[in-house]
């Protein structure tokens, strides 16, 4: 195979074009769309655009399939077991909510308890608490490391507490830490809780195999795999789909409706109520398909360098603050200057087109652990280049010196 | 430290901002000009003491933390400011807003525009609501307070 050519990626996306000036490191937050994406989109609603699962005439049939070729390219890509596993939704948060309303009183019952960990997403916490734990189900939180990681000792000893649930992110949104996942499952399926796994960070990073992880649950969002945003992925096992009680009701995901009883269709379509996002499902199967034309260990490689020249010319800047390891980092370096406030160092590297996100990232629990009101956080993306690395390396050098004089 | 004090020492610094500091925004030859300038104007101004930040001065809608404190004299029928924030660009920028309105009557506060002030000071950019510094936030709870 080639070397990664960074222009050659770089240039299908439009937006670098359009925006040449801008060096944008908030690809944790979302990423740009390379025009395959975008053509996917407004293709179906100039060409194909009808209802799915309805077919009366042969354009809703021909949008049918492809909505399923669409569910099939995802299920492939994270090698389910049965194309019913994927459920389109629209996003990590929404599948979060589904699964957490869907196991109570299924699964959960009131004085169970379930595993959370301490740098969790408000998404992989506030559904849990809202579905959850106020019908009297306790949640446990697995502390950090020193080094802001998650505590497996500790982790064990909160297992022997018999939780139903645990659930826990593939890469912390703000850390940008690659936790070791596969670890986590077997142990929680050893103490026989059900998992879920958070890939909202993680799908970017890694292609995961749903047989091989072989946890219960993985859920992410398609603007954070270059698909459109508005369409995302809760994937299950079939039997633990079972347990889920749907969050919404109507539509597509009836069998049978009278006053006295109603019946539910099967799955996957139990769980998608109403019209779903026909056009993301097919953005972001052609995402998925243009990325795979791609060696993803060169994507990888690439961004790790990106990382490393970014760690380094870090080290020639005073007073950083940063509070991501370079170890087993996919991507993301949170970061502060020293006895600054996060949103004047966003605010001057703004001034200077460099977007980054700055605050709390949906992580407040993790930041009151950590003790700093926030943080700037630079993530990182196969299309970003070394001289995006040097331009934020440079802005950052002018906003200390601002900000210090 | 208590709530007449820190008038005092506020009110100079807002007339200090507005007579001189506003025209050398203006007149910011670059942007790292212009934000050394309103960095400076977030230290000029007393910081509200710890004790003080009572939870209902708390502007909300900041990704920083920032505070407002209003005095109306009645017998003068005028508002007055004080302000204090975690972020020093947020802190100048609000600092800007309070040396527009310090010491106004309530007509005259009902009356302010305070959007076309910031786009004559080339600060509107800040006033937009897809952004999280807070301006917006402050900007209605000063006019709340001619309510």
């Amino acid at each position: 195979m080639p070397a990664f050519d960074v222009q050659q990626f770089r240039q299908q996306f439009a937006f670098f074009q359009q925006q040449p000036e801008w060096v944008y490191l908030d690809n944790a937050a979302t990423m740009h769309k390379p025009l395959v994406v975008i053509d996917a989109v407004t293709q179906f609603y100039q060409q194909y655009n009808s209802n799915v699962h309805r077919g009366a005439h042969q354009l809703s049939q021909q949008a049918t399939i492809l909505f399923e070729q669409a569910r099939s390219t995802v299920a492939s890509y994270i090698n389910a077991r049965h194309l019913h596993e994927v459920i389109f939704c629209s996003g990590a948060t929404a599948a979060l909510n589904q699964i957490a309303f869907g196991l109570m009183h299924t699964v959960l019952q009131p004085g169970d308890r379930i595993l959370l960990t301490q740098l969790e997403h408000h998404a992989n916490i506030v559904p849990w608490q809202l579905h959850c734990q106020r019908h009297g189900v306790i949640i446990d939180v697995v502390p950090l490391t020193a080094d802001h990681r998650i505590d497996l000792v500790a982790y064990e000893q909160l297992l022997a507490l018999g939780p139903k649930v645990v659930s826990f992110s593939h890469i912390s949104n703000v850390l940008g830490h690659i936790q070791p996942v596969a670890e986590m499952v077997r142990l929680a399926k050893a103490a026989g809780a059900l998992t879920v796994i958070d890939g909202a960070q993680g799908i970017v990073y890694q292609q995961p195999d749903m047989q091989q992880l072989d946890c219960d649950f993985y859920v992410f969002s398609g603007h954070k795999l270059y698909g459109p945003t508005g369409i995302g992925v809760l994937y299950g096992k079939t039997e633990q789909l079972k347990h889920l009680t749907p969050i919404f009701a109507g539509g597509e995901m009836i069998d049978s409706v009278s006053f006295i009883n109603t019946s539910f269709n099967k799955l996957p379509f139990r769980l998608e109520a109403g019209t779903p996002n026909i056009a993301g499902a097919l953005g972001l199967s052609a995402a998925i398909e243009w990325l795979q034309k791609y060696n993803n260990e060169q994507l990888v490689l690439h961004k790790s360098l990106l990382l490393k020249e970014f760690y380094n010319g870090l080290t020639f800047i005073k007073g950083i603050d940063i509070l991501s390891s370079s170890v087993h980092n996919a991507g993301i370096v949170a970061l502060n200057v020293d006895s600054e406030h996060p949103a004047d160092v966003a605010e001057l590297l703004n001034q200077q087109q460099i977007a980054v996100r700055s605050g709390q990232h949906c992580a407040m629990p993790l930041f009151s652990y950590l003790a700093r009101p926030g943080a700037i956080r630079c993530s990182f993306a196969a299309y970003n280049t070394l001289d995006d690395v040097n331009r934020c390396l440079l802005a950052l050098e002018q906003t200390v010196e601002i900000l210090t004089a | 430290m208590t709530l007449e004090q820190l008038l005092a020492d506020t009110k100079p610094v807002l007339l200090d901002i507005q007579q001189r500091d506003l025209a050398e925004i203006e007149q910011a030859k670059d942007w790292q000009a212009k934000y050394r300038v309103l960095m400076q104007l977030g230290k000029k101004l007393p910081a509200i003491p710890e004790k003080m930040k009572q939870p209902e001065l708390l502007v909300k809608g900041c990704e920083s933390r920032a505070w407002l404190m209003h005095y109306h004299d009645k017998a003068t029928d005028k508002h007055y400011f004080v302000l204090d924030s975690e972020a020093r660009i947020v802190k100048g920028l609000m600092a800007i807003m309070l040396c527009l309105v310090n010491g106004m009557t309530t007509a005259e506060l009902c009356q302010f525009d305070l959007c076309h002030k910031f786009d004559q000071l080339n600060l509107k950019p800040y006033l937009s609501q897809s952004r999280g510094n807070g301006l917006t936030a402050m900007a209605s709870r000063i006019k709340q307070c001619c309510k």
